[in-house]
């Protein structure tokens, strides 16, 4: 095993597109690092360069000790799950298992023995006769996953393996995977574009927004700590909620004004804010920091606002509100509701043009509103973020 | 859901299908019929059921003039077709795949040459040919004609591979290259067999046009011992007589190998044709 190393890694194609800019990362022996980010972000794109089937054109791109920019594939020594698996379709399982193997010219013995050891360990010695395709999408995955694991190389490389399999069984095999590469203490460089699997899954998370690297940490980093507009929107389901807000910095505490809405809350917490004093920025509170004021204590600021949806959830609601105010309709953030849901970009800029901001709060069940009446929320103080609306960047 | 009854308009179709099989029949049942019968008879009744047939005109046929003899033309064809048509799909399938996985200025350039041979009729250029193989001392040489038929239908071969291969995905080929194996082990491990339905139209069309080819053959080949089936047959063809029970039983001779390949193949065959590539 290896960790893998990105120095001021770029890519530019032929026809001139930039797929990625001055990444720099490094993946440590055993860690399982996710790459997140909506579609053309590059981060399959980073993947591919690892594996040797993407030129580097800037920078480089370590295995452990060794820089690979000029490696052939074949001689990278990592293993890699596309994402429809790329089974050999002519080939059993176990041939599809055994391939890695005889392609390096391991004895038949042996081959035989590993084969048959990766494929129990997976699950798979019913299978090793079959053809792939009368597998089903799990075996599939499984396969793959053994054909990655069977020659122990130094790093393992995924490109969303999962997102061919139905919701429950990507929930199985991504607890599996995890499991795996925590027994194995494999490094793991997996990529998705689901943030939940990203979450749960990674040691830790490099958020890539259209080829530059927003932020790399933990997932509790990414979801307290966003350091900017993209990751706070991209991370988290459902998303942060986010009010354009002016800033009145003169008194004591700082004033936060939403729509006609005024909130006050203490201004220790962010040191530069003083320089926004009257400009407007971007307020965000995730949902399950919106709660009835009833249960919270009264300094927390609050907003009022017209209940237009409740979803229960079984252990608590989702309500859906409509504040008074204009929502943030940041390009970063538009990107990624759009490749969440592309009908919601539309709904937002009706939103902006009829002055009311969509907002979710987490309420406990048994203070679930009435639809279509109006409440207050209350937002916890202490987990409010501020951005700067020029350049998305948290303000601290 | 209606249940399926016979009705005239099924009746009528089947009707028109066995008239069709009868006009497709027609033609195998004057050879087969006339092959069987003496020489005399053959002008006499020649549609008539051979009801005491007379295998002379096979054994005449297969034992041929003093130029050649049926079973060595069998051989000669034999050889031409299946030494080509080896040559087409290992030269083609690896030339395709280059063209196909290497883009280029050139790649693309080479393409369009190869289309043109499509385009182009090479009767256009058998003087020159003729000459060439002549100068090469390849004329009359079974190394000739099969060089000849396979720069003669390398056209054809790329272009039927070069559009599947354009079509088959590269994440075999990458993952083939992530799991260690060498370019070479990737074509011929992974990708050749991936070309298998293709593979089979290259096999069946080319053997089918090499087989069934007269022209270029009785040019190349006539009265040399190297002569084919097609070549053989024509000479039964005499100035002033044709012993048309010869010919005959000549060209149901020549019909058979094909006939046998096609029997024991044709499932393997048809689902060539209809299978693509399933993951």
């Amino acid at each position: 095993m290896a960790g893998v190393v990105f120095r001021a890694v770029g890519k530019v194609y032929p026809d001139g597109n930039r797929a990625l800019s001055g990444l720099d990362l490094a993946v440590a022996d055993g860690e399982l690092m996710v790459l997140v980010g909506p579609s053309g972000c590059g981060k399959s794109t980073a993947l591919r360069m690892v594996a040797g089937l993407e030129e580097v054109t800037e920078g480089e791109i370590a295995i452990g000790e060794r820089t690979v920019n000029r490696v052939p594939p074949q001689q990278r020594d990592v293993a890699m799950v596309f994402q429809n698996y790329a089974l050999y379709p002519h080939l059993s399982v176990y041939d599809n298992i055994a391939y890695p193997l005889r392609s390096r010219g391991v004895p038949r013995g042996e081959i035989r023995a590993r084969v048959e050891r990766t494929a129990a360990a997976m699950g798979l010695g019913d299978l090793l006769r079959r053809k792939p395709r009368t597998l089903s999408g799990g075996q599939r995955q499984r396969v793959a996953m053994a054909r990655a694991m069977v020659r122990e190389p130094q790093a393992f490389l995924m490109d969303e393996p999962l997102s061919n399999l139905d919701a429950k069984l990507r929930v199985q095999m991504r607890a599996e995977i995890a499991r795996l590469q925590h027994d194995l203490a494999v490094t793991m460089l997996y990529v998705t574009h689901d943030q939940v699997e990203a979450m749960t899954m990674g040691d830790r998370i490099a958020a890539l927004r259209k080829g530059v690297l927003q932020q790399l940490g933990t997932a509790r980093q990414l979801y307290d700590e966003p350091v900017n507009l993209f990751v706070a929107t991209f991370i988290g389901s459902p998303a942060m909620n986010l009010l354009r807000a002016r800033v009145s910095a003169g008194g004591p505490s700082l004033r936060l004004t939403v729509g006609e809405q005024t909130l006050d809350v203490e201004a220790g917490r962010w040191a530069s804010v003083r320089r926004y004093d009257g400009a407007v920025v971007a307020l965000g509170v995730r949902p399950e920091h919106c709660q009835p004021p009833r249960t919270v204590e009264p300094t927390w600021p609050r907003l009022r606002g017209r209940v237009r949806l409740v979803e229960t959830l079984g252990a608590e609601e989702l309500v859906h509100l409509d504040i008074e105010g204009e929502p943030v309709l940041a390009d970063e953030v538009l990107e990624v509701v759009e490749d969440a849901d592309a009908s919601m970009v539309q709904s937002l800029h009706q939103g902006a043009e009829e002055r009311r901001v969509p907002v979710v709060a987490r309420f406990p069940t048994e203070e679930a509103p009435a639809p279509e009446s109006l409440i207050e929320v209350a937002l916890r103080p202490d987990r409010l973020h501020l951005f700067d609306l020029a350049t998305g960047a948290a303000i601290h | 859901m209606r249940r399926s009854a016979y009705t005239w308009r099924t009746f009528g179709l089947e009707l028109l299908l066995l008239v069709v099989a009868v006009v497709f029949f027609v033609p195998f049942y004057v050879a087969a019929a006339i092959s069987l019968k003496s020489a005399s008879d053959v002008y006499s009744k020649p549609l008539a059921f051979p009801s005491n047939p007379d295998f002379s005109g096979y054994r005449t046929a297969w034992h041929g003039n003093a130029s050649s003899s049926l079973g060595h033309s069998l051989v000669n064809s034999i050889v031409i077709t299946g030494a080509s048509v080896v040559g087409l799909v290992v030269i083609g399938s690896l030339a395709a795949y280059a063209l196909a996985r290497r883009p280029s200025r050139m790649s693309t350039l080479l393409y369009v040459l190869f289309l043109l041979g499509l385009i182009v009729p090479f009767q256009l250029g058998i003087v020159p040919l003729y000459v060439a193989l002549r100068h090469l001392h390849l004329n009359q040489q079974y190394g000739g004609m099969i060089l000849l038929y396979i720069g003669l239908l390398m056209p054809l071969s790329v272009f039927l591979y070069t559009g599947f291969i354009r079509a088959l995905p590269r994440d075999y080929e990458e993952a083939s290259y992530v799991d260690g194996a060498s370019s070479l082990r990737t074509f011929l491990r992974i990708v050749f067999p991936l070309l298998r339905p293709v593979t089979g139209t290259v096999i069946v069309l080319s053997a089918i046009l090499i087989w069934n080819d007269f022209f270029t053959q009785l040019i190349f080949l006539s009265g040399s011992r190297q002569q084919t089936l097609p070549v053989a047959i024509y000479s039964f063809v005499g100035e002033y007589v044709s012993q048309w029970n010869q010919i005959f039983a000549a060209v149901i001779i020549s019909i058979l190998p094909i006939l046998a390949f096609y029997v024991v193949a044709q499932r393997q065959l048809i689902r060539g044709f209809a299978g693509g590539v399933k993951g």
